[in-house]
């Protein structure tokens, strides 16, 4: 049993690697920072463009998004990253990951918020237009904060999937938790930093799933299923 | 109504009490169905009466007193408990009937996966409850292809199929049209006829007066009341009573 | 532009990625197989409740929230390079096995215990108060109305776990990605990157429609119908 906890939790591996698994962790939170407002921000466009758009449009829209999605993000990674440099397009490697995840992301934001829009009733279009509100204001003020709140824990669960596709930036090198992690691993000859690192992507991760949880538990009704035993 | 030799009680309530998160819904009722008999619950909503239903086949498991079915008090869980459950048939406002099956399936089901008869010996079972509730000639109908009388028919055959000695209906008639009320009631009352023992919460009074034997009027939770219709519906003796049947 | 389609490095890498494609079916197809059979196996216990089962309720909400908590590539790095300090050598594809398999469990498990508590309890009453055991009443009376509202969101986490074998490619597995990549680092091409782009859109992008497809038509739980702007 010491043998097993010398071997994973290894109090003076832990120790030694937790400075380099911390400025992994801080790159992490950064692509966080990065990547989720930038994937709302265009998943918002993507959706307002599908809700003002006229059928045909909206059809094309709706196969491009399908088109992102289609791609493991891993590979949609590996494309923006190595792929582009043979274009000619030299991206930081920071840049080119936030990129990648963005495209990702924002593709399944755009369809949350596309629902959250098509969910609010006509009725409201029709009361804004009539005082005289232009689109972008009915967009604004009225549409989007209703639909917002109609679709708010399927876009926090998909900022819970943001977050944890940020570990595919270790595997173009990024420095992120994850990356420091393996080489933590690769200098101690040990998987005490691997294990830290799984901690800290739960420590960060789990709260945000309970809290997803919490939000859907509204819906999720009876005790009936539950054991009475 | 019918007059039996020693009319033992079939289910029996003795200072049954239940709370849900804090609030009581039951204080120590008593009360017996004897063979035969039926029983009309009457009273405001939110007065009980669904939960003293619950508490005689233990979907809501009483925190106080007992509940005695055919004099032994009825088991708390496991197969013993789904056994008595066989003996007391169940029918509900909503009618519960399973969607994805059809009405012959409804009723098949719990003859041929609760008490293990032959495809075949639930089949007719089954056929020979919806025959009995006027729904011969719509076995193959699903709940959606029903009206609300219909449906509500066929959970009563449901709660036969398996010759209960009681049947427990929770307002079977509030859920339905005024229109398709008297079918459902026409059904119950030749079923009284026949002497099936019945408890039945319901608000419709003069269906109770005319097919009681007793009525029992609870009130908070309260059994407030309880003798012949013509007593507690023409001579009430207490405040809550009187009130209770003039807002009606 | 002939750079991105040079013929030669498409000639040496589409055999690669070909026996590519095998392996990322392969591994597809058995982690959803085993990851759907978890999470109904794990959901089907904590409907039945039971004296022992009491306790495995907030273990299985546990495992579900920590492994849909976790990243997916954090569990396969943790199960392949940690795993042999125990002594437990996993090859990649068993490795990547497990791990999806065990995060696409933790969603099945959610989505059918969301699609049994979703079944009115009326159903449970009426079942059990004709005398059917709590596993007859789940398996002849709820989860015959439930599977039907787990169909579209459990066709979208098959699709995720399809995607992720990708995953496979850092743990040396032979799947598309990674036979294109090396392909890829001996020719100095993006062609067989572009290769395996595509492979990877002919596969999922009819999944992705068909995904779309059985969510708009959803009785419940997909995207409210569409009342856009007049």
């Amino acid at each position: 049993m010491s043998e097993l906890f010398e071997t994973f939790l290894n109090p003076a591996v832990m120790g030694e690697s937790a400075g380099l698994l911390l400025r992994g962790l801080v790159v992490t939170v950064e692509l966080s920072l990065l990547v989720v407002p930038a994937g709302l921000a265009l998943g918002a466009c993507v959706a307002v463009a599908q809700a003002l758009a006229p059928p045909w449009l909206e059809r094309v829209v709706s196969l491009g998004v399908d088109l992102v999605r289609a791609f493991p993000p891993l590979v949609l990674l590996v494309l923006v990253v190595h792929g582009l440099p043979f274009a000619g397009i030299e991206l930081p490697a920071l840049v080119g990951v936030a990129v990648a995840l963005t495209l990702n992301t924002a593709s399944y934001y755009g369809e949350i918020l596309r629902a959250g829009i098509a969910g609010v009733s006509a009725g409201q279009w029709e009361a804004a237009r009539s005082s005289g509100l232009g689109t972008t204001s009915i967009l604004r003020f009225v549409i989007l904060p209703q639909g917002v709140r109609k679709v708010l824990p399927d876009l926090v669960g998909n900022t819970l999937e943001a977050v944890k596709l940020t570990a595919l930036a270790s595997v173009v090198a990024l420095p992120d938790l994850l990356r420091m992690a393996r080489i933590a691993q690769g200098v101690h000859f040990n998987p005490s930093p691997l294990i830290l690192a799984a901690a800290l992507y739960l420590a960060l991760l789990w709260p945000l799933a309970r809290f997803v949880r919490r939000l859907g538990a509204s819906k999720a009704a009876p005790d009936f299923a539950r054991s009475r035993r | 109504m019918t007059d039996r030799i020693a009319p033992g009680p079939v289910l029996e309530f003795e200072g049954v009490g239940k709370s849900f998160g804090g609030i009581r819904a039951l204080h120590g009722v008593d009360l017996a169905v004897r063979e035969g008999e039926l029983v009309a619950l009457i009273g405001p909503s939110g007065s009980g009466k669904s939960t003293l239903l619950r508490c005689a086949n233990r979907l809501a498991e009483p925190d106080v007193g007992t509940v005695r079915f055919e004099g032994r008090e009825a088991p708390r869980g496991g197969a013993a408990l789904a056994r008595v459950r066989r003996r007391m048939g169940m029918v509900f406002q909503a009618f519960n009937l399973y969607p994805h099956l059809t009405a012959l399936e409804n009723v098949a089901l719990a003859p041929r996966r609760a008490a293990g008869r032959s495809a075949r010996g639930a089949r007719r079972t089954a056929v020979e409850a919806l025959e009995r509730v006027g729904l011969g000639d719509r076995l193959d109908a699903r709940p959606d292809q029903l009206s609300g009388g219909q449906q509500q028919r066929v959970a009563i055959a449901r709660a036969l199929a398996l010759s209960p000695r009681i049947l427990l209906l929770d307002e079977p008639t509030s859920a339905l049209d005024p229109e398709l009320v008297g079918s459902v009631l026409g059904v119950i009352r030749s079923l009284a006829d026949d002497g099936v023992a019945m408890l039945i919460a319901t608000h419709e009074l003069a269906f109770a007066r005319e097919a009681a034997d007793r009525i029992v009027f609870l009130d908070e939770g309260r059994m407030v009341e309880a003798g012949p219709p013509e007593e507690i519906l023409e001579r009430p003796r207490t405040e809550r009573l009187r009130t209770f049947l003039k807002r009606l | 532009m002939e750079i991105f389609f040079d013929r030669e490095a498409l000639a040496l890498a589409w055999p690669a990625v070909r026996s590519g494609i095998a392996v990322t079916l392969q591994l597809a197809l058995a982690s959803i197989a085993a990851g759907v059979a978890l999470g109904f196996a794990l959901a089907v216990a904590r409907a039945l409740g039971g004296r022992w089962l009491r306790f495995a309720t907030p273990a299985i909400v546990a495992y579900a929230d920590a492994f849909r908590a976790i990243p997916p590539l954090v569990l396969l790095v943790v199960i392949y390079f940690a795993a042999p300090f125990a002594g437990l050598e996993l090859s990649g594809f068993l490795a990547s096995f497990a791990a999806l398999v065990l995060v696409l469990g933790a969603s099945a498990e959610e989505i059918f215990w969301a699609g049994i508590t979703a079944v009115d309890r009326g159903q449970w009453e009426a079942a059990l108060s004709t005398g059917l055991s709590r596993r007859t009443t789940l398996f002849r009376v709820i989860l015959p109305q439930a599977v039907l509202l787990t169909v579209p969101p459990l066709t979208n986490r098959a699709i995720a776990t399809g995607k992720n074998t990708a995953l496979a490619s850092v743990v040396a597995v032979p799947e598309v990605l990674n036979q294109a990549t090396s392909i890829q680092a001996q020719t100095a091409s993006p062609a067989p990157l572009l290769l395996a782009a595509g492979v990877y859109v002919a596969l999922f992008l009819p999944l992705v429609r068909i995904g779309r497809w059985l969510e708009t038509r959803a009785p419940t739980g997909g995207p409210a119908p569409a009342e856009g702007p007049p």
